[in-house]
């Protein structure tokens, strides 16, 4: 069932990124997928997969701090892109349980995605965090309310989204269900029946940390795109 | 005239053995009054008379102390009276000679050993890949009998026909080794399966006939059928010429008849371990020294059990072999509960709970993934010595006669058994084995080996090791190429020898090739060696593999990957020859060490994800207060 789910999900989420990014341009040139439908040449097509890599390149501040948060941001990246082939692709591809060599780099590059996850964390919350600019709906409903006029606050960074800040929180909130089911499975605790509630956890809630982590890249390049 | 009678007898005894019903029953379907219990599980109370085997092969009269012949009592027709013998028969310990069949998981085979030909090869009546038929090495039933037949309850081989003429002669001397139900249902201590009177020395003496009441308390048996002539008839008795030769005779031991002449049996449904051991005992030489008190009995019989609480059967006597897996070959209702898992865990599908069946624990197994539980059998971990940097000489009572007189109770007595081998089994499953690497003369023909008749063997390449000198402590002779060589050319001049002559041993199939050399060939299956599944003895929780932490088996030198399998074989030259564990489990070397290597950075993995945990916790914990904090002061109407 898992697999069936996994697959339905990663598609409807990459076609709905797709359609989204057609029927909403991020920038007033066409959508670079929009140029890549109409110009088929397998030359154009390539360029314009490196390109959106870059804007995966965060800019950065040249400040030691600066440079490490990109660092982070891509060391991150490459350890997400691993654990989700390394997870998935026994599952989904080859219809087996991670095993051999695929258990291995898993594990291995896990605890360094947890830390990149958790030092992200700490240096992009306070961009990430929200304001009452990101709920004008709400902030109407609160004057409504309270018959205050509350004082908008600027966004303190305008690079930001309201669904990248929900996203990256997300990200952040399901890192610990994520990390905990699986390394709590390690110690002594949890008997044969909680070890694979345990795993199953860890699964689907990978299943819906990838699907996330997908968007909020896709929402990164859009920023960068603007 | 005798001799006359004696060929009229034979003839009506054979007539009489080759008939088809032979059982105390008029048929299969008619059960008789102990087939079927009542369900009072009180001791039946078993005081009858005594019926021998008649000189036709038939229920004979009533046994009387003062009777003349006095005849051994046959079970067939004592016990027969009232448990369907032929029901009995196709139990599993009795059934390796039928066909039919299905030989399930490989088990302990009877191991032929000649040191003096360098030669051990497992042999079975069941088909089981890796040994053969006892024909195949030219062994009659008969023969077969007389050799294993120390450590068998009797049944199966012991009752074949024979068809050989003079082997016919012999059996009607020596009679068939009937079904002993006395090996295991005799409740009385007096029950001798191995002393110098006992059964053993009885089957070896070749009276068959005699030997399940030599077995009891009830009577002595002196004499032996094996040195009887032709033409002695033990219906007709009369001493032989040679007064050095004694025949087979029974006395009974006085008062055991009542005014009726009936006899009490102490019969027991619940079979004692004790009875159980004799044939089914293990002794692991982690020691040099190692005798049976210095190692510790299965946890089972320590809480209290015995063998037949696991091991049930009703009065077909199909017995539960109890691993995973009998259900597809055993039709015994208990088989799904009497494995470990079905005791212990109990199946999911069962209607009310089965789990912790006569009080077995049941397993939480803490901090254990659950793939383990898929690619290990419960008795890899719990069960045979723990296994250490090498292997174990293994010793177990039917290859190595154990609890007979005159054992050789050197460590090095062949046959050769190592333990524990982790291997895979056919369910996928690991498991810890005994194995067997087999040492005998064959010949190739079409790729595939066949072993050479033994007497052949031994009239040919037997005399070039006849010169070696044996050593007494019943270990391989110092066996050279040059005698394989001269092995090989022996058997290659021999007509009867079909195919190319080879030998197999250490792993290896020796040939010749048309120069004369000496060739080797490591792959080839008939070089490969035998195992079957161990359990028992089973060790407590405690001391199960895992007990101490997952580097019991996952670090970069544990036995359960890395250990040392010694190659056993006869050549002087590659005695000291092993090979690896994981070369048993189907498993790339390198992936096993790299596997065990990352095992070394678990705790910090640990560590670090912990850390990783409390950070993100911290950072949400403070965001969220913080949205908290912004949420009061809007509800408390203050920008």
């Amino acid at each position: 069932m898992f697999r069936e789910i996994a697959i339905t999900a990663f598609i409807i989420t990459l076609v709905v990124l797709a359609l989204h990014c057609i029927a909403f341009p991020a920038n007033k040139k066409r959508c670079p997928l929009g140029d890549a439908l109409r110009r088929w040449s397998p030359v154009s097509i390539l360029r314009k997969i490196v390109h959106l890599f870059t804007l995966l390149l965060l800019q950065q501040k040249i400040s030691l701090l600066g440079v490490l948060k990109k660092l982070l941001f891509l060391l991150a990246l490459l350890c997400f892109m691993v654990l989700a082939i390394t997870g998935f692709y026994p599952l989904l591809v080859m219809d087996k349980h991670i095993y051999g060599y695929f258990v291995m780099v898993h594990a291995t590059f896990a605890p360094v995605f947890a830390i990149c996850v958790s030092v992200l964390a700490i240096l992009w919350a306070r961009n990430h965090r929200f304001n009452r600019g990101d709920w004008p709906l709400l902030q109407r409903i609160i004057e409504r309310v309270t018959l205050r006029k509350l004082s908008a606050e600027e966004a303190i960074d305008e690079n930001v989204s309201i669904a990248q800040k929900i996203t990256f929180w997300l990200i952040i909130f399901l890192s610990l269900p994520l990390i905990l089911s699986i390394v709590s499975s390690m110690f002594p605790l949890f008997g044969t029946y909680w070890q694979e509630l345990l795993l199953a956890a860890h699964r689907w809630t990978a299943l819906v940390f990838a699907i996330i982590a997908v968007i909020y890249l896709y929402l990164v390049i859009r920023t960068q795109l603007k | 005239m005798k001799k006359g009678l004696k060929v009229v007898s034979v003839l009506l005894y054979l007539s009489a053995v080759l008939s088809p019903d032979l059982s105390g029953a008029a048929n299969d379907s008619e059960k008789l009054l102990g087939d079927v219990s009542d369900g009072s599980r009180a001791a039946s109370h078993h005081l009858i008379y005594l019926y021998p085997e008649n000189q036709d092969g038939k229920k004979g009269s009533k046994i009387a102390p003062d009777a003349k012949p006095l005849l051994p009592f046959s079970t067939r027709w004592t016990c027969g009276e009232c448990h369907s013998y032929n029901t009995v028969s196709s139990g599993w310990h009795f059934n390796a000679v039928d066909v039919n069949v299905p030989p399930g998981r490989p088990a302990q085979p009877w191991i032929y050993v000649d040191p003096t030909i360098a030669t051990q090869i497992p042999l079975f009546y069941r088909p089981l890949p890796g040994t053969y038929k006892p024909e195949q090495v030219g062994l009659t039933s008969r023969r077969f009998t007389k050799l294993f037949g120390r450590h068998t309850p009797g049944g199966g081989a012991g009752e074949l026909a024979s068809k050989e003429p003079e082997q016919v002669v012999r059996e009607y001397i020596s009679g068939k080794l009937e079904i002993n139900c006395m090996t295991c249902h005799n409740g009385h201590p007096g029950q001798d399966q191995g002393s110098i009177d006992g059964y053993a020395v009885q089957v070896v003496r070749e009276n068959f006939r005699w030997a399940a009441a030599a077995s009891t308390e009830l009577a002595a048996v002196r004499g032996s059928a094996e040195f009887m002539p032709d033409t002695y008839d033990p219906f007709m008795p009369e001493p032989p010429e040679n007064k050095r030769l004694v025949p087979p005779t029974i006395t009974y031991k006085e008062n055991i008849f009542e005014e009726d002449n009936k006899v009490f049996f102490d019969i027991v449904r619940k079979v004692p371990a004790e009875r159980c051991y004799f044939c089914h005992s293990n002794l692991y030489l982690v020691e040099k020294e190692t005798e049976k008190w210095s190692s510790d009995e299965d946890v089972h019989l320590m809480a209290g059990l015995t063998c037949v609480d696991c091991h049930r059967n009703g009065i077909g006597h199909n017995i539960t072999r109890g691993y995973e897996g009998e259900t597809s070959v055993s039709t015994n209702p208990l088989v799904t509960t009497s494995s470990c898992e079905g005791c212990h865990l109990g199946e999911k599908s069962s209607v009310g709970p089965e789990a912790g069946r006569l009080g077995a624990p049941v397993p939480k197994h803490p901090g254990i993934p659950p793939v383990h539980f898929e690619k290990l059998s419960c008795t890899a971990c719990h069960s045979g010595p723990w296994p250490a940097q090498n292997t174990y000489l293994a010793k177990t009572s039917r290859a190595h006669r154990l609890g007979t007189i005159n054992v050789n109770k050197s460590p090095d007595a062949l046959p050769h058994i190592v333990s524990p081998v982790f291997a895979k089994q056919a369910d996928g499953k690991m498991a810890p084995h005994k194995l067997l690497w087999p040492a005998f003369w064959g010949a190739l023909k079409d790729k595939n080996v066949t072993p050479i008749d033994l007497e052949i063997v031994k009239q040919t390449a037997g005399k070039i090791l006849a010169k070696e000198k044996l050593p007494l402590s019943g270990d391989w002779p110092k066996l050279t190429t040059e005698h394989i060589i001269e092995g090989l050319k022996s058997l290659a001049s021999e007509k009867s020898v079909e195919g190319k002559p080879v030998y197999i041993a250490g792993g290896k199939l020796y040939f010749l090739d048309e120069t004369g050399k000496l060739n080797q060939e490591e792959n080839h299956p008939a070089a490969q060696p035998y195992m079957w599944s161990i359990a028992h003895d089973v060790r407590p929780a405690a001391q199960s593999l895992g007990a101490r932490g997952c580097g019991d088996c996952h670090s970069t030198d544990a036995p359960f990957f890395f250990g040392s399998v010694a190659v056993d074989t006869p050549i002087a030259a590659e005695r000291q020859a092993v090979k690896k564990m994981v070369g048993f489990q189907d498993i790339d070397a390198f992936y096993a060490w790299a596997f065990a290597f990352t095992f070394v950075f678990r705790p910090w993995l640990k560590v670090i994800a912990l850390g990783c945990c409390a950070l993100i916790a911290v950072v949400l914990l403070l965001y969220a207060l913080k949205a908290l904090a912004s949420v009061v002061k809007v509800l408390a109407e203050r920008d």
